[in-house]
């Protein structure tokens, strides 16, 4: 039966348009179920609101989902949530399409085609569990629990919490995520001597230093970010942006000042020395709280070189404009305005963390914030409390879970590589195609995409296919999940519950709550609720320790402890910061729940709790190093390497320091391995241009390629639609001959990709830059075979110290395709 | 009569594109087939206009969100031979989609280039596409579409409004740009109301409006330091 | 077949073939205009009874008249108000909506009055601001004994203008289209 659009929607108005087709008896094809086909039909059209989190990014924004008779229709932002007040990206507000997908899994799918070939069967879920939990079952009593493990995408707070307390129970150390923020926090812990991301005093600072930071596009949250660049610009203050190309936070920002990739180190350094030998430097905070600044002695009297020495003695203006490419006045201004500006913060982002030596140039970038006395001040760092949440009961652990949560991690590299992780993706799958420590033999994917996004493909697909058993969790087949033996729908994050709590870097504890918008459309299950059945039907001390019916149960739970605290408020209209702080002071709260039942509406009508009244910590407090302080030179990447070294040379006796060193690639010798400084990355010499990526708010790391609109609004500042670009300066253009719109081929030592060349001055002489987030193999109709994927001509590179992906660290050339 | 004004802070805006996902989502306006859009044959009521200023490395960047201007004289009305598109008495320049013939005229005329046309049947998400804004029609091939400053909200407010015995209040009526943009660029309401936001931003020093030397007096005003 | 079409040109002359054609086309035409068949509603429900015997009001069924564009046509939770156990009267159509309502099945009532999806209609602005009683457009529904199977005034732009035209409200297009 073919009816044509225009003939239908002249009989039914647009909603009920769609909806007459299940109308029709083809319900077997929409799957609307038909009670509410024949609501929409006839219904009233009342239209409701209902408030939930969206998930579709880390940003954790507060949404409003407007709903016709039941249907969902419309998203908009939440304008009582404090993190995005009311504000919205346009991957978020398309996330109904999401919802809508049709390419979305509607059942359990059992791959029955080789690995790759995209053949699959539908199953029931009973099978599916079945068949997930007797190989478990099969496993743990062969003593071999340890040999599952999770390799997760960006779960954060209970989610997290969830999947970990899932494999202890059952006996597996082994769970990672595979996301752009894992191991973001190593430089933050080497300097600061703890793993969290701090949080930055934006409204109250009076100029922002931005290093690669592009938040306003691919950070944290960058609608929280946007909201307050927004009341920035009413009180007109200044913002900086330092990296090669021009991103969203570059054209916004008032001075963009443009470095070579992989050199933010040196810059940072370079305005490091103008405070120093200027005397623009907050002394009394360097002396008193921090390490490693003046030349010491050790306990051994042993004399070491202090960061003054060693930026005084290396990083003096013409030298550290000759590393980067920005000229000596220009480091010399910008040091003098940072250094003579009350409240200035500096930044550290993407662009400076996912090189080769990322890690060092984190730590150059936070010793700034050292240098000026940022920390716990107005305008400054801090960080913020955890939510007040009420513990889980314990863990129960048997023998069997006992012995495998001993065992060694899987992911923890091998050879001689990054000192201070347990997981590197790069070592995951060395390890794997090596069976070392021991193989894998049940993997789970936790949604996300990490083939996608990876560098080395190849080895990550041949590691794929050796494992025995993949079981996916996700609500679209991607590239991932081709591998995968399994695949279990999850529902879309608007049909299940979650939480969604301290988004990493945002100024205040918050908690969202995520709540069913709709009756799930299709025949999937909530990601939490498939683990406590999982666990239930393993049973046993692994069904013992989820005593929760669903995992909407666990977050009742947890949300009690933050009822009985009675700190912060559900966020609601007018509760603003100062407001709650004058009732505090006053021995007051704001709303007295009669029960928790009452607060538990209260919070699902509202969308979510905040607190912004923070425990004011002491400057004593807040650094967890061994020292206490700051460390400029960090005394844990000096015990880490030392103990590398040590057991290099148990292994092999001819080993030492410095061949430890060189095989971590750190060119750098004597105390400054262990203080910020600058590394150059190892880029291949014959390649012309520096290549370097980007993600687009409308597409992120990828996961947005899937919505119709999305794909549409990809280049919507270039007007490229559905299709990759490379961005190439005018002065290259010319260079090499390409015009603004001709077809070109980027080649590096790895493989070539073809793109349109957008000819703009937004981009470094002898740089170019690709969006990331097209070119997919996989992951349905509208993401497959559009646009290329610029991880694809990457080399295989990692941070020397932290093991994350170097995104910025190959040369390409590049030639017009005819 | 009211005379609904859009203000856009330019200072403010970071170009994010929330407003142009918003109004397609909220307008059920077409995604249109890969190759085609890239021909130029994109359907954005709500347009970024990017504009590079300087020379390397002085660069400036100008982003303008562009919706229809909705002109107090606009030149597009005066050449449609059927009256799909006036005037109306709100100031809203309106187009009725089931009178236009698709002649094209309008989009000669408009001066700013805010119209589009639906070159092809409108495509939607494959099978189950069903959230469609049940308060906007949906055009089909051959018409000429634009941004209407959301008047299917303002039919809503006035209806409210009207049973209730009172004026639209300020703010009330927002079009789904204005309501989702996250950096607060976009104010809208009535500038004939003395005592509105509109109002107050469009005396503004920074305030400018685009191309004011061709007397069509465009309701859209840009606020910005730099003009 | 081309060939036969062929053959058939050259057995009989062309104006033949013509009369055929112009034959068939009358056929097709009078079938167009011949008067349609008026749709059958499921139930053959008596307003009469309802409002005269029964005592009920307009918006008693029509719930939301008065407060939504919509006037819908009730559900079953609606019937099952007054029609929840045993039957009221000895109707046949009161057994099949006692079905309907048993099986928890909705009734498939037939809309007839329907206007586009390009055009805004609110009930509740025509009769609480603009004071329109429901018979100006229903016709007399008190007096219907058989169900609704016909438009009482065509639901055409004409007429929405003709009485906007007499009651002097606005004709701007943007009032209804959309």
């Amino acid at each position: 039966m073919e009816i044509k659009r225009r003939d239908f929607l002249k009989l039914f108005g647009g909603i009920s348009g769609a909806l007459f087709l299940g109308g029709c008896g083809l319900d077997d094809v929409l799957e609307i179920p038909a009670k509410l086909v024949n609501k929409v039909k006839n219904g009233p059209r009342i239209e409701t609101w209902k408030n939930t989190i969206c998930s579709l990014c880390s940003g954790g924004c507060g949404i409003q989902v407007r709903l016709i008779d039941g249907l969902p229709v419309y998203i908009k932002g939440n304008p009582n949530y404090p993190v995005n007040q009311g504000g919205m990206c346009p991957l978020g507000i398309s996330a109904l399409q999401v919802l809508y997908n049709p390419d979305r899994l509607k059942h359990p799918q059992k791959r029955i085609g080789n690995p790759g070939s995209g053949k699959w069967e539908s199953i029931t879920w009973d099978e599916a569990l079945k068949m997930v939990s007797q190989r478990m079952i099969e496993l743990r009593n062969e003593n071999k629990a340890h040999q599952v493990a999770v390799l997760g995408s960006d779960e954060r707070g209970l989610m997290k919490e969830h999947i970990v307390r899932f494999l202890s129970a059952y006996g597996s150390p082994n769970y990672y995520q595979f996301s752009s923020l894992q191991n973001d926090f190593i430089p933050y812990q080497l300097v600061h001597g703890h793993s969290q991301i701090p949080s930055y005093d934006f409204l109250n600072a009076k100029m922002i230093l931005s290093f690669g930071a592009n938040f306003l596009e691919d950070g944290y949250s960058p609608i929280y970010y946007t909201k307050l660049y927004s009341h920035h610009r009413e009180r007109q203050l200044r913002y900086i942006q330092i990296e090669p190309r021009m991103s969203l936070t570059a054209a916004n920002a008032d001075r963009w000042i443009q470095i070579r990739p992989g050199t933010y180190g040196a810059f940072a350094l370079g305005l490091a020395y103008i405070l120093i030998r200027e005397e623009l430097y907050d002394v009394d905070f360097v002396n008193k709280y921090t390490f490693g600044f003046e030349d010491w002695t050790d306990r051994e009297s042993k004399k070491h070189n202090g960061f003054k020495t060693i930026v005084l003695g290396n990083y003096y203006p013409e030298k550290v404009s000759e590393i980067t490419g920005a000229p000596s006045e220009v480091i010399i201004e910008l040091g003098r305005e940072l250094g003579n500006t009350p409240q200035a913060l500096v930044l550290g982002g993407r662009g400076a963390s996912d090189n080769t030596n990322g890690t060092f140039s984190m730590m150059a970038i936070q010793s700034l914030n050292a240098l000026l006395g940022n920390y716990e001040r107005q305008g400054g760092i801090f960080f913020i409390d955890e939510p007040p949440y009420s513990k889980l009961p314990p863990i129960v652990e048997d023998s069997i879970a006992k012995n495998g949560n001993r065992k060694e991690l899987i992911a923890t590299p091998r050879d001689i590589a990054f000192p201070l992780t347990n997981f590197s993706i790069d070592s995951f799958i060395k390890n794997i195609l090596t069976d070392k420590p021991y193989p894998v033999d049940i993997l789970f994917l936790m949604k996300g995409n990490p083939l996608f996004q990876s560098l080395n493909h190849h080895e990550f697909v041949k590691a794929l296919k050796k494992i025995p058993f993949i079981v996916s969790f996700d609500s679209f087949i991607n590239e991932t999940n081709e591998y995968a033996h399994l695949i279990l729908p999850t529902h879309t994050f608007l049909e299940e519950w979650n939480e969604n709590s301290n988004v990493p870097s945002i100024g205040f504890s918050h908690i969202g709550i995520q709540q069913p918008i709709v009756e799930p459309l299709f025949d999937t299950r909530s990601m939490g609720d498939i683990i406590i059945d999982l666990a239930k039907k393993i049973g046993g001390t692994v069904a013992k320790s989820f005593p929760f019916e669903n995992y909407k149960q666990m977050i009742e739970s947890k949300f009690e402890g933050v009822y009985k605290s009675g700190q912060g408020a559900i966020a609601t209209k007018g509760v603003k910061k100062l407001w709650l702080e004058y009732l505090q002071q006053r021995g007051w709260q704001i709303g007295r729940y009669s029960s928790f039942e009452e607060f538990w509406d209260q919070l699902l009508e509202n969308g979510g709790w905040w607190n912004p009244i923070r425990k004011e910590k002491k400057l004593t407090e807040i650094f967890k190093t061994p020292s206490g302080k700051f460390e400029f030179y960090s005394q844990k990447l000096k015990s880490s390497i030392d103990d590398l070294v040590k057991k290099t040379i148990e292994h092999d006796s001819t080993q030492n320091l410095e061949s430890v060193l060189s095989r971590l690639n750190i060119l750098a010798r004597g105390d400054t391995v262990f203080l910020p400084h600058h590394e150059s990355v190892p880029y291949e010499g014959e390649m012309p241009l520096y290549f370097t990526t980007f993600q687009v708010l409308t597409n992120r790391d990828g996961n947005g390629a899937n919505l119709p609109l999305m794909q549409e609004m990809f280049g919507y500042t270039v007007r490229y639609y559905w299709r990759s670009w490379v961005e190439i300066n005018p002065i290259t253009a010319t260079e090499f001959g390409i015009k603004d719109g001709s077809w070109v081929w980027v080649e590096s030592s790895i493989n070539r990709i073809k793109v349109q060349a957008k000819v703009i001055p937004g981009i470094m002489p002898n740089v170019i830059a690709v969006p990331f987030g097209l070119g997919h193999t996989s992951y349905g109709r509208y993401a497959k075979g559009h646009g290329v994927n610029p991880n694809s001509i990457m080399r295989n590179l990692y941070d020397f110290i932290s093991g994350k992906p170097a995104l910025d660290g190959t040369k390409v050339k590049i030639s017009l395709a005819s | 009569m009211p005379k609904w004004t859009m203000v856009i802070d330019l200072d403010k805006c970071t170009g994010c594109g929330a407003c142009i996902a918003a109004c397609k989502i909220e307008n059920n306006v077409p995604i249109v087939d890969p190759i085609q859009a890239n021909e130029g044959r994109v359907l954005f009521w709500m347009d970024m206009i990017t504009q590079y200023h300087g020379d390397y490395p002085h660069i400036e960047i100008d982003r303008m969100p562009k919706p229809c201007f909705h002109c107090e004289h606009p030149p597009c009305t005066k050449v449609c031979p059927v009256r799909a598109t006036y005037l109306n008495p709100d100031g809203l320049v309106a187009q009725i989609y089931h009178r236009c013939i698709g002649c094209r005229y309008c989009m000669a005329a408009c001066p700013y280039t805010s119209k589009v046309f639906n070159w092809y049947e409108p495509m939607w998400l494959d099978g189950n596409y069903n959230c469609f804004n049940p308060d906007v029609s949906l055009r089909m091939v051959g018409v000429v579409e634009k941004c209407s400053f959301c008047s299917h909200r303002l039919l809503k407010v006035k209806e409210e409004a009207v049973l209730q015995d009172r004026s639209i209040m300020d703010g009330e009526y927002q079009p789904a740009c204005a309501e989702v943009c996250p950096a607060d660029a976009i104010t809208f309401g009535d500038a004939e109301d003395k005592n509105s936001e509109v109002y107050k931003l469009s005396r503004s020093y920074r305030a400018s409006r685009i191309m004011d030397d061709l007397g069509v007096e465009p309701k859209v005003y840009y606020l910005s330091k730099r003009s | 077949m081309q060939i036969n079409f062929l053959k058939f040109l050259k057995k009989n002359s062309f104006y033949k073939f013509f009369i055929v054609l112009i034959f068939l086309f009358t056929v097709l035409m009078v079938f167009r205009f011949l008067p349609q068949k008026n749709p059958k509603q499921p139930i053959a429900y008596n307003h009469k009874v309802h409002i005269e015997t029964a005592g009920l009001q307009c918006v008693d069924c029509h719930v939301s008249v008065e407060q939504r564009a919509f006037a819908t046509l009730p559900s079953i939770e609606i019937c099952q108000n007054c029609h929840a156990g045993d039957p009221l009267t000895e109707s046949e159509e009161e057994k099949k909506l006692l079905s309907y309502i048993s099986e928890g099945k909705e009734i498939p009532w037939l809309k007839i009055y329907n206007v586009p999806d390009h055009v805004y209609f609110s009930h509740r602005r025509h009769i609480i601001k603009g004071e329109v009683t429901c018979s100006e457009c229903h016709g007399n529904i008190n007096e219907f004994i058989n169900p609704v199977s016909s438009q009482f005034i065509d639901i055409t732009m004409d007429n929405c203008m003709k009485c906007h035209e007499e009651r002097k409200v606005t004709n701007d297009c943007l009032t209804c289209h959309r």
